[in-house]
């Protein structure tokens, strides 16, 4: 019996690396259609375990092949991928890279694991990541380190924290069962990233209706906060941030003695999710730009004679 | 006669009211006292529970763990509850609370969103730990969905389940609908947690009482949020009144109580203007203190801005709303 269900028509997109994409909620249909958009990245499978699932169905409308036989499938190619992206949980992935440790895939891991190197691209740089297994923190940790790491840049932060809000329209299962991974990992990049020994991060789920749109709040205790300063280095992190994520913007910036307020907005800019889904949007935006990165090393490396 | 479990949050609820900042002589002196009239649990904590410790609601005075271990030692006979929010607290909180002898553990959900709570009733029911799972905002969703919810949590291995009235924004027939029909589909405790900010907190809590509820949460003096909860040593002798057994001794629980105005509070909580209007919003009495001290600096009325948080559907542990909705009006105004 075949795992693969090929699709009618191939969708044909030339050149570029292979990436496969596992797990099929909001997360993986959006990777999919960035994939779908990327010039330098090519859909070779998409993998879920519900054979009927939405996730699968909008895989095979592209003209992607697609397999519901979880891992087993990328393991059965012939070939590895150049990329897996991994939208599954934190404990479908540790197991992932165990199988896929001895192979070249890159995998780009949009769980909370903390298995891997963590990647936030305005921090980081556009350089590929040395690390084959590379974490994308969470969805608040892509909003929020990057202010958190320009306010610990100007400022000495004795305290960090961090409160994000999503909409439970789009808190799928997987997502629900890691709110203890998401902790623990929001918190280490924001320690990581900024140096600030005292971090916290908080996840709320909005049932707001209309659905509420993806937001964080960065509180730190900076002894020295001028306003207008702090105002202006947390707009050039957004500044910056509107690079590859256009619906980033902030809504608030408040300095009240050593306490600074910052309120960040993110809406989605994509074919498949809601506008509000900005949690989804910017660490899928993150991991395409990886992916990218990743591309763009292997095609310098291939062309060489 | 029906017996009631009464639970007492004072020690976590009522931290709200002081900014979470109740110290260890405090945490000890009530809890002896509780034990002393014998309450059957006695919940300590910060204000968001476990691991909530933050600028976001308050940073605690004191660690959780020596919240824990003060309480535990001060206890003989009395159950320790702790609560814990899914996002805020995390597995590794409930695993120091069941190792500081945690007897009931709370997990508190908002009422949509049962399946917040799966990972952790179920790292409690793996345990043996009597987990309960509360559903807090309560008023944002119907009886049927309350009671679907309720099922679901039980399914998860909650051991008693029920509802918060965060806002305090039910009337005893609200009360009445919601627990009948939380009773009616699950076969575990139901409980019932009052907030007093339209003066109903006694009131509903008889009625889910008489609708079938078995955990009635009290605070001395209603210590608590906003107009605070429902005041502990009323509810007991009304519910013996009533036809309820509690098995608290009156006069000890008058004695908690005196000594809980003297060394918990400033002063008892009382309906005022901003609960009254959290009340009819709907949005959480903890906003109260942050409400009215980003209003006043921004010089916006205070009233509006719970109105407006009650629009956008805030729920509790959204504290971060307050300062977007004010900077909103003060730009509105600033155009306007």
């Amino acid at each position: 019996m075949t795992i693969i269900e090929e699709p009618a028509v191939h969708q044909h997109t030339g050149a570029g690396v292979t990436v496969a994409v596992i797990g099929t909620g909001a997360i993986g249909q959006d990777l999919v259609s960035k994939v779908h958009r990327s010039p330098a990245l090519r859909c070779g499978l998409v993998v879920g375990r519900n054979p009927d699932s939405a996730g699968l169905a909008h895989a095979r409308a592209l003209g992607y092949r697609t397999s519901a036989a979880g891992i087993d499938a990328v393991l059965a190619e012939p070939r590895p991928f150049d990329v897996l992206f991994d939208a599954t949980s934190a404990a479908a992935h540790r197991e992932h890279w165990r199988l896929l440790a001895h192979t070249p895939t890159l995998l780009v891991d949009l769980t909370p694991a903390k298995t891997g190197q963590m990647v936030v691209p305005t921090i980081t740089g556009t350089h590929a990541p040395t690390d084959r297994d590379v974490s994308m923190i969470s969805c608040g940790g892509q909003a929020a380190t990057p202010v958190a790491h320009a306010l610990a840049g100007a400022f000495t932060v004795d305290y960090l924290e961090v409160v994000s809000t999503v909409a439970s329209t789009i808190a799928g299962r997987a997502t629900r069962l890691n709110l203890d991974e998401y902790v623990a990992t929001t918190q280490h990049a924001l320690t990581t990233f900024t140096g600030v020994a005292d971090t916290k991060a908080i996840l709320n789920i909005s049932p707001a209706v209309p659905p509420a749109t993806f937001r964080s709040a960065v509180h730190a205790v900076i002894a020295d906060a001028d306003p207008t300063r702090v105002r202006a280095v947390v707009d050039a992190a957004a500044e910056r941030m509107r690079g590859f994520a256009p619906g980033y913007r902030i809504t608030a910036c408040a300095v009240t003695a050593d306490r600074v307020v910052v309120s960040i907005e993110v809406t989605a800019d994509s074919d498949v999710l809601p506008h509000y889904a900005g949690n989804l949007d910017i660490i899928n935006s993150a991991a395409v730009l990886v992916a990218e990165q990743h591309a763009a090393r292997l095609a310098a490396h291939r062309s060489k004679p | 006669m029906t017996e009631i479990v009464i639970h007492d949050p004072t020690l976590r609820d009522g931290q709200h009211a002081v900014r979470h900042q109740l110290g260890v002589t405090a945490l000890r002196g009530y809890a002896e006292a509780a034990d002393a009239a014998g309450i059957p649990v006695v919940e300590v904590g910060h204000g968001n529970g476990l691991g909530a410790s933050s600028l976001q609601v308050g940073r605690a005075a004191v660690s959780d763990d020596l919240m824990l271990s003060t309480v535990r030692e001060a206890l003989r006979h009395s159950r320790m509850g702790v609560f814990l929010l899914p996002g805020w607290g995390t597995s590794a909180d409930l695993r120091k609370a069941v190792a500081h002898g945690a007897d009931v553990i709370r997990v508190g959900v908002h009422c949509t969103e049962p399946s917040l709570a799966e990972r952790h009733l179920g790292f409690l029911a793996e345990e043996g730990a009597d987990g309960h799972c509360v559903l807090m905002m309560s008023h944002m969703a119907t009886p049927t969905q309350l009671a679907e919810h309720a099922a679901t949590a039980v399914g998860y291995g909650a051991r008693a389940v029920g509802i918060m009235d965060s806002a305090g924004h039910f009337l005893p027939r609200d009360v009445t609908a919601r627990i009948g029909a939380i009773h009616a589909a699950v076969d575990v405790p139901v409980i019932f947690h009052g907030h007093n900010n339209l003066g109903m907190a006694v009131a509903n809590s008889v009625a889910a009482a008489e609708a079938g509820a078995t955990v009635i949460d009290g605070c001395a003096r209603g210590f608590g949020a906003g107009a605070g909860n429902t005041q502990l040593e009323v509810l007991v002798p009304v519910l013996e009144r009533t036809g309820f057994g509690t098995g608290i001794d009156l006069y000890a629980l008058l004695d908690a109580a005196e000594f809980a105005e003297r060394e918990l509070m400033p002063a008892p909580p009382t309906t005022g203007t901003v609960s009254i209007v959290s009340g009819l919003a709907g949005v959480f009495s903890g906003f109260k203190h942050q409400v009215l001290d980003a209003a006043t600096r921004a010089d916006v009325d205070p009233r509006d801005v719970f109105f407006e948080l009650g629009r956008r559907q805030a729920i509790a542990g959204q504290e971060d709303l307050i300062v977007d909705v004010i900077a909103d009006m003060t730009a509105e105004r600033a155009t306007g």
